[in-house]
């Protein structure tokens, strides 16, 4: 048994790679050699993981990967537990669908990380693309259970449909952030882009760095929301993530909407210290 | 055993099983929280009556606390879960909700067992009370006057140990209060630890039953009584002339022995004679705390009264 599993991509690639067999959980039991003919899809070709990274270490639910791995797409999709540390980019689905367990990435990742995943966490240190924590491709509820944390920037549709869960992103978030919520939170530090919280039922979207709140959000009132300082100390305390004091014991203003739906979510817009 | 010249009877304290939670409750600063654990934890000196023990364990800091504000802990006891899980209800809900800027948090994180306290109480929202979950615990947000009261939803149950004590024999009130005085606050502030009767000391000791009154469940001790040292069978030497005991509740043994160490050493002072423990020949529980034993590290030799 290692340490860590490490996975070194042997050379840059040039196609997309689909790699929902890079799952912690499932390296636990199998050695080196078993790793290494896990299969990988590349179009609709399938090569083997030895194929496309160098294998090191074996029997451990810890994972790290080298290299750049934008285009390798799935990586700890449906991963129940372990650790999996990416230090570079990644590519589109990371910890889709992820049920428990841990994936840290030094770099950005791409559209879809953490779709429609039911636990865990996921630290994205830069920057991430479109529909992170949202649901997969004809699915009802976006994520509806653990956490993901972007110390960056993110795309659009950031959290649609989620049912549960929280969503922190470090900068700005892209139109329709937490369209359709059900409930869950999203935090975001930066600007929203437009059409924030549009047609939620429940849930939370808090907002340090502007927001066009929509018409269909009625003004309830200016307080400092206790849940806000509790999940902005988690996040800095658990993920090392810097939260400017400003925002954890801000004020805030809170709106209530959607008005189109049962009007049970709310758009928290920070305004001052 | 002599400490100070203080006489250390070769006796030990007695206690029982309990059960316990630690309660931490934050607010706007200092003040307000410790506003919210005075309340939360007035009327709960003794089982007997107050149907649970209950004592400000130490100050937070902010960094301490779940939300990064100054805060309070508080350990509850009482004598079996059930009981906790409704002293737990009933004191949150009229102590800590009502306080302005409160929130109240779980203090027993890695405890298995767990009361669902917060969700019983959730319902004061009358609907429009809404969970978060973060980090993996369910929280309350209850709207209230001032704002949102967040209550987390379950709270730790551990296997505490009450009724730890030790009694102080000194020649007269003032230098027998100064030594309670004094070990109460050595005792202050320890982890695990709480003292639960007015300002950590006890003026009536008790026994179990009445000598005179049937149905009562307790009464005073009169052996300890130096007013009735002539009246009864007295257990205090000529030159004592008053007594206080010191009544300590515990997470574990552990905090209980270092917390009993630290409390006998402060009270050795001028004008102490003897310090002395309650038991009931061991049929109370299974928990025995000999004086003797504990404070071994710290005693110098002497001879007996």
């Amino acid at each position: 048994m290692s340490e860590y599993v490490t996975l070194t991509l042997r050379g840059p690639l040039a196609e997309r790679i689909e790699a929902g067999a890079i799952v912690p959980n499932a390296f636990a039991t199998l050695a080196e050699a078993d790793i290494a003919r896990l299969p990988l899809w590349l179009g609709r070709k399938q090569v083997m993981i030895g194929d496309v990274f160098a294998v090191g270490g074996e029997r451990s639910a810890s994972v790290r990967i080298h290299g750049d791995v934008r285009h390798v797409t799935g990586i700890g999709a449906g991963m129940t537990s372990g650790t999996l540390k990416v230090e570079g980019d990644a590519g589109a689905r990371i910890g889709a669908g992820m049920a428990g367990g841990t994936i840290d990435v030094l770099g950005s990742v791409e559209d879809d990380a953490g779709a429609g995943m039911t636990g865990g966490s996921i630290h994205v240190r830069a920057n991430a693309g479109n529909r992170i924590g949202s649901a997969t491709a004809g699915a009802s509820r976006g994520m509806t259970g653990g956490e993901i944390i972007v110390d960056g920037s993110v795309g659009t549709d950031a959290g649609a449909r989620m049912r549960r869960g929280l969503l922190f992103i470090g900068g700005a978030a892209g139109d329709r952030v937490a369209r359709s919520i059900i409930a869950g939170s999203v935090i975001v530090i930066g600007r929203v882009g437009a059409e924030p919280a549009f047609a939620s039922k429940r849930g939370c979207l808090v907002v340090c760095g502007g927001v066009a709140v929509p018409p269909t959000y009625r003004f309830a009132c200016e307080y400092e929301p206790p849940h806000v300082r509790l999940m902005l100390t988690h996040i800095s305390r658990r993920y090392g993530v810097a939260v400017t004091p400003r925002v954890v014991g801000g004020r805030y203003r809170r709106y209530c909407g959607d008005a189109g739906t049962v009007a049970k979510g709310e758009i928290l817009e920070w305004i001052r210290e | 055993m002599r400490i100070n010249g203080v006489f250390i009877e070769d006796t030990f304290a007695e206690a029982f099983p309990m059960r316990a939670a630690r309660i931490v409750v934050t607010a706007v600063n200092g003040r307000w929280a410790r506003e919210a654990a005075l309340e939360l934890t007035g009327f709960a000196t003794s089982v007997i009556a107050c149907k649970c023990e209950a004592a400000m364990e130490r100050d937070l800091t902010p960094a301490e606390t779940p939300d990064a504000r100054p805060g309070v802990s508080v350990l509850l006891f009482a004598m079996d879960t059930e009981s906790l899980g409704k002293r737990l209800v009933e004191r949150i809900g009229q102590t800590v909700l009502t306080c302005p800027t409160t929130n109240c948090f779980d203090g027993l994180p890695h405890a298995d067992k767990r009361l669902t306290s917060g969700r019983a109480l959730r319902v004061f929202g009358d609907g429009f009370q809404a969970s978060k979950v973060v980090g993996g615990d369910r929280f309350w947000r209850i709207p209230v006057m001032d704002g949102e009261f967040l209550l987390q939803e379950s709270f730790g149950v551990a296997k505490g140990i009450g009724g730890g004590n030790f009694i102080i024999l000194g020649a007269d009130a003032a230098s027998t209060l100064d030594a309670a005085e004094s070990a109460a606050a050595a005792i202050a502030n320890m982890a695990g630890i709480i003292l639960p009767f007015p300002g950590g000391v006890a003026r009536s000791g008790s026994k179990v039953g009445s000598g005179r009154y049937k149905g009562l469940a307790a009464s005073t001790n009169d052996a300890y009584c130096p007013t009735l040292r002539p009246l009864t069978k007295s257990s205090l030497p000529d030159d004592v002339g008053s007594v206080l005991e010191i009544v300590l509740d515990g997470l574990d043994e552990t905090a209980i022995r270092a917390a009993m160490r630290a409390g006998i050493a402060a009270a050795c002072k001028p004008g102490i004679r003897a310090i002395t423990a309650g038991n009931y020949g061991g049929k109370l529980g299974p928990h025995h705390f000999p004086l003797r034993e504990i404070m071994a590290e710290t005693a110098t030799a002497g001879a007996a009264p």
